[in-house]
């Protein structure tokens, strides 16, 4: 399906904080209560509408097992957006923030949208972290934050789409670099200059970011 | 160990006598594709995901989802070159096959189901039930005997996806043909005398000891022969079908077998496998290229002039030699030499060499740097008729490993790996980053080869830093080619063999005492028989 623009995301946290749950919840619609340990890296895809605009969205969900931790650093370099994901269930995985931002900011362009994530929200019986910690920690770090639960879908797609919508108005504020494919970002065929009937804000060069679209 | 190096160089030359003429045929560009690109059935990528996995930005190492699909949870990772070629040329395959006695003839098209192709996660069930319903009208004839066998490929295509596809997906049919043609041979149960077969001279009537002028041929051999057959009807097979279909480039192959008690590697190509057992790399394959087979390229020239158009020597010189040369002394090597001689420059030693270059950048006729494996059966020498094909060949060179001679642990293994892991891994340095890997996760756990190739894969990709691909714990450049790589664990097959009749051995004698083995593991399976 053709798309005005392709957003890469990539889901960083703890193992077992609910990363590929998300991205299943998000991209199937469904919840899966035993998942497999991702090994390195796992792909979807699910295409949203922002502003009339087809987007599609590439979530590279990541291992979150500290031995893999080299390999998945290595996929922060052209994200245009990271869902960070921790476990109000567990203090530990809220701890470990601060380390994941620190790798997240340094291995990646300095424009990515950063969404913060609070999961598992269903098991508030179980709750070890406040929702104000998490608002207080965005806050801190200019991140946007919700609390999501894989399992009910609460917040679940608002998580994504937030954040697409994030990085949609930094590529209309010119913020991103649209012809540089290392943004995350690329231009869907819809908009390519062979289609002009469609808007030329493709890749050709010098076109002004976000052109043709809005 | 190692107790057979085979080397086949002279069984190329019996193929040249008609040389092959430039063909009045389709351009291929008007052909239909064999196989649409695609990726290693066992990653069970969708198309979404082939798409990401061909990120030149990223380079996503790609792993099966669920390492139990690989026989053996054996190991694999893979990654896409970092902008040389916008596909990865790569291909890898396993399959768990089987044959049967009586030996039928095997319909190559539709006969799919004694295999399990790549998609085997069950292994073992499967192949014997279908291989059941599909020998059903054989069942009553006698007691269908079965020999079940393990296979991996490693596939490194060039100048196009087309052969390396056509190979993952055809080969090991190929194999499981030439193997059942032979079937009778290796299935001896219920005949006399025929661990010692004697093809052709009534080995049937099992009355072989009776007959001392006949040679003596192991089954050992057989298996050989079966493996080079389909390597060679791999090679035919695209160069028949390519008048049909679109097959582009061409491709290196090495495979792995375990079959009756052994592993058979067999390689056409710069692909390597190396077995590490006790921590120590064992080198199972060595590697063709235009360096390491100078020789034989020399000696077709030297045989078959013409084949050079004119356009090249089949001389080497320390340099390439220019008119102001003319007169002067050099030094040469022809094919009858591994040292160098004096002769005076002539006009025919200003061509350009059949072999130039150094190292990775050394090529046959200024065109390619591999000369074995699959296709290229078009292939010229730019702006010119000179076909490259005759100097390939598909003809591998077997190493066999006897499995039983020895017990294998959890660490020891056997990797396959493409030449991108090999440009910038030495052997050791290979085995050490798995071994390193292995620690980190239990014996049994399913994930832990697939970790491991992941882990080494990585070794040799390195991280993108600035422009280019570095490996940071060395400092060094890290690999922009495709990589591809199987961490085989051996323990299994070693365990899973005892509780089977079937091995190879030079006396009916030692044949009877494994089946006894085999009833003992029946009655009491004890630990070491647990394999899915």
């Amino acid at each position: 399906m053709s798309y005005a623009y392709l957003f890469k995301y990539i889901i960083i946290g703890d193992t077992g904080v609910g990363k590929s749950c998300l991205l299943l919840q998000f991209t199937d619609k469904r919840f899966q209560p035993v998942h497999d340990l991702t090994i390195g890296v796992e792909f979807g895809a699910r295409m949203i509408t922002i502003d009339g605009k087809q987007i599609k969205l590439q979530i590279w969900d990541t291992a979150g097992q500290e031995s893999f931790r080299s390999i998945t650093r290595s996929y922060y370099r052209g994200a245009a957006g990271a869902l960070l994901v921790y476990d109000i269930t567990r203090r530990d995985t809220f701890n470990h923030l601060t380390t994941w931002l620190e790798d997240a900011r340094q291995h990646s362009n300095s424009n990515m949208v950063i969404m913060l994530i609070g999961n598992k929200s269903d098991l508030e019986s179980r709750r070890e972290v406040k929702k104000e910690e998490g608002e207080a920690f965005a806050r801190e770090h200019g991140l946007i934050f919700m609390e999501t639960s894989a399992k009910t879908a609460a917040n679940v797609e608002e998580a994504f789409i937030n954040t697409a919508k994030e990085i949609y108005e930094k590529i209309q504020e010119g913020v991103f670099d649209i012809n540089n494919e290392a943004n995350g970002i690329k231009i869907g065929p819809q908009h390519s200059p062979s289609n002009p009937a469609l808007g030329g804000g493709g890749g050709a060069g010098g076109s002004q970011p976000g052109g043709g679209c809005c | 160990m190692i107790s057979r190096v085979r080397n086949v160089v002279n069984s190329v030359m019996g193929g040249l006598a008609a040389l092959p003429q430039p063909p009045e045929r389709p351009q291929p560009d008007d052909l239909e594709l064999k196989y649409p690109y695609c990726r290693p059935e066992f990653l069970q990528l969708s198309q979404d995901e082939i798409q990401v996995s061909a990120d030149h930005v990223s380079r996503p190492i790609m792993v099966p989802r669920e390492p139990n699909r690989l026989p053996w949870s054996a190991g694999y990772a893979e990654v896409i070159n970092a902008g040389k070629s916008p596909r990865n040329e790569d291909q890898a395959a396993t399959a768990q096959l089987c044959i049967s006695r009586p030996a039928r003839t095997p319909n190559r098209n539709t006969n799919k189901a004694n295999n399990k192709g790549n998609n085997g996660n069950s292994g073992e069930d499967n192949p014997h039930q279908e291989a059941m319903a599909e020998e059903e009208e054989v069942r009553y004839n006698t007691d269908v005997e079965e020999l079940h066998f393990t296979y991996f490929g490693v596939f490194d295509g060039h100048a196009g996806t087309g052969a390396a596809i056509m190979a993952s997906r055809t080969l090991h049919y190929h194999i499981r043909d030439k193997m059942t043609d032979v079937s009778e041979l290796l299935l001896p149960v219920t005949y006399e005398g025929m661990e010692q077969n004697h093809p052709g001279a009534g080995s049937k009537n099992g009355s072989g000891s009776g007959k001392p002028s006949s040679r003596v041929i192991t089954k050992e051999h057989l298996i050989i022969g079966a493996l080079e057959r389909s390597f060679c009807e791999m090679d035919s097979q695209i160069e028949r079908e390519r008048l049909t279909f679109r097959i582009t480039g061409g491709c290196t192959a090495l495979v792995a077998v375990f079959v009756l008690g052994k592993l058979f590697l067999v390689n056409a190509g710069d692909s390597r496998a190396v077995l590490c057992r006790n921590g120590e790399a064992i080198p199972m394959s060595r590697d063709f290229t235009p360096e390491s087979e100078r020789q034989r390229l020399q000696y077709l020239a030297h045989l078959h002039p013409h084949l050079l158009y004119n356009e090249f020597t089949a001389l080497e010189f320390p340099r390439r030699l220019h008119k102001t040369d003319l007169g002067k002394q050099t030094l040469y090597r022809d094919h009858t030499m591994t040292g160098w001689a004096p002769k005076t420059v002539t006009e025919d030693d200003l061509k350009f060499p059949l072999i130039f270059g150094e190292g990775k950048r050394c090529r046959v006729l200024a065109t390619i740097g591999v000369t074995r494996g699959f296709g290229d059966h078009d292939l010229r020498v730019y702006d010119s008729h000179c076909l490259i094909k005759p100097f390939l060949t598909a003809a591998p060179e077997i190493q066999t490993y006897d499995m039983l001679e020895q017990r294998f642990g959890e660490d020891d293994f056997l990797i396959m790996a493409s030449d991108g892991l090999w440009d910038v891994v030495a052997n050791q340095d290979a085995c050490n980053v798995v071994l390193d890997a292995l620690t980190q996760f239990h014996p049994q756990d399913p994930n832990r080869y697939t970790s491991a190739a992941q882990e080494l894969v990585m070794h040799a990709r390195g991280t993108l830093q600035g422009k280019g691909w570095r490996r940071p714990a060395e400092d060094k450049p890290a690999s922009g080619d495709d990589i591809t790589a199987f961490i085989i664990p051996l323990y299994h097959y070693g365990n899973q063999h005892l509780s089977s009749p079937i091995v190879l051995s030079e006396s009916e004698e030692s044949s009877t005492r494994e089946m006894e083995t085999e009833t003992e593991a029946e009655a009491d399976p004890g630990p070491d028989s647990l394999d899915p």
